[in-house]
């Protein structure tokens, strides 16, 4: 039941990162809305290693089932990665704005609507 | 915003969620996989280290921790590009004189969480990850509470990517220390490193050298990504 | 009793991630994205996530928000008239 319920926030979850990725104009709130995305697929990962019933996978105790350590180690690196990826993305806008004197996108590339 | 762009967000939503109910039926509930229980059941006597995790990123699949480490010289690299130009700007006063002495009396106690993090990394949960990360939040602290001045005085740029580049030559060193020694490279246990008794803090061989050159590499890399985003100031366009 | 507060925390983390994503204010979406990554992290260790809750609890809720309240303060106009005490 609890892997049905986060599979299904997960998506949702996705769903209004990528809704802010789409609507928003400002270089900020879509490295915002990135980062709540790459959370929804953080979530993903940690719902598949999930078992009824399993410990955490550290070995000092006498549990008879272990939830799956794969995923986590995989997600702890994409993590890790998703920091990096998220300053990365910042410093170019800060870039942007030094050499633009905005982070709105539309001004940014000029479309006048 | 135009109905047009409603209509792609809402024709991805439904992709994404497709996608993702498509994901929760093809998992299996019960049973590990394969690997998973060959890792939970072999897992300490191949590695010596309690903690899987630890072990599956330090040593199973050590190569693969290696490159998300380049990963981060990646990112520190490209952002030091953008900020080549600039420098940290010395203006910053930091935080109140209440603040500052009372962040300066706790600072020795902030300095024992990432080290206890890092050093308990293949017994408890942690790592060289988390323990690096935070070791980046209290260089930002530092920064922020006893202003830019202070902190990139004690904690330079120049530091942090020495120590940044030396840790990735470090983790390499260790890895050729297992070719060496026969067993392939980030070889543990077969390349002869000590394996000790399971559960104790000198244990698991290579894996808590190789948290703490993670530790400092991700400390340093992230932390050197902050003073670029504050170094500099507006500069005309 | 745990399921009730585990769809709890499902509920609330559909909620901030909303409001990190709508709000309009800079400080106020970092803030409640903080909050997010906190409701994460509970969630992870629910999950028995507990190396995965912990680096998301130091890096989404910690090192995340500095640099986004850096990279904002760094895209706004900087005021000549006075002197600056924060970053």
């Amino acid at each position: 039941m609890m892997q049905a319920a986060t599979y299904a926030t997960a998506a949702l979850v996705f769903a209004i990162g990528l809704y802010g990725v789409i609507s928003n104009h400002d270089m900020i709130k879509i490295c915002v809305s990135l980062s709540v995305m790459e959370s929804s697929l953080v979530l993903v990962l940690v719902a598949l290693a999930f078992r009824e019933g399993g410990a955490a996978p550290i070995m000092d105790t006498d549990a008879v089932r272990y939830v799956d350590p794969l995923p986590h180690a995989l997600s702890l690196t994409a993590i890790v990665i998703g920091a990096g990826v998220i300053s990365l993305a910042l410093g170019l806008t800060v870039m942007v704005y030094r050499h633009y004197g905005t982070t709105d996108i539309r001004r940014v590339f000029g479309v006048r609507r | 915003m135009t109905t047009r762009a409603y209509a792609v967000a809402i024709a991805a939503v439904a992709a994404a969620g497709l996608g993702y109910v498509l994901l929760s039926y093809a998992v299996t509930d019960g049973a590990l996989l394969p690997v998973a229980a060959r890792y939970v059941t072999d897992g300490v006597r191949d590695t010596a280290s309690i903690n899987i995790v630890s072990g599956v990123l330090l040593d199973y699949r050590a190569f693969d921790t290696l490159g998300e480490a380049t990963v981060i010289l990646a990112a520190v690299a490209a952002v030091s590009a953008l900020f080549s130009g600039s420098t940290i700007g010395t203006d910053s006063h930091g935080a109140g004189l209440l603040v500052q002495r009372s962040v300066s009396y706790l600072a020795g106690f902030f300095w024992l969480f990432p080290v206890y993090i890092i050093a308990n990394g293949h017994l408890s949960p942690g790592g060289g990850f988390q323990g690096g990360v935070s070791l980046a939040v209290l260089i930002v602290l530092l920064n922020v509470v006893f202003g830019t001045r202070v902190g990139s005085q004690r904690i330079g740029v120049k530091h942090l990517h020495w120590a940044e580049s030396l840790s990735a030559a470090a983790f390499i060193a260790i890895g050729a220390v297992g070719i060496v020694q026969g067993g392939g490279f980030l070889a543990n246990l077969s390349a002869g490193f000590p394996a000790g008794s399971p559960g104790s803090l000198i244990s698991a061989g290579a894996i808590p050298l190789l948290n703490l050159v993670i530790g400092v590499k991700v400390a340093s890399g992230l932390a050197s990504i902050f003073y670029d985003l504050i170094s500099g100031d507006r500069v005309a366009p | 009793m745990l399921e009730v507060a585990f769809v709890l925390l499902l509920v609330l983390l559909v909620v901030t991630a909303l409001g990190a994503v709508l709000i309009r204010g800079y400080i106020t979406s970092i803030i409640v994205l903080s909050v997010f990554s906190v409701v994460t992290t509970v969630i992870f260790a629910f999950l028995q996530a507990v190396d995965v809750a912990m680096a998301e609890a130091v890096i989404g809720a910690g090192l995340m928000t500095a640099i986004f309240v850096t990279a904002v303060s760094r895209t706004q106009k900087v005021r000549r008239d006075r002197k600056e005490r924060s970053l």
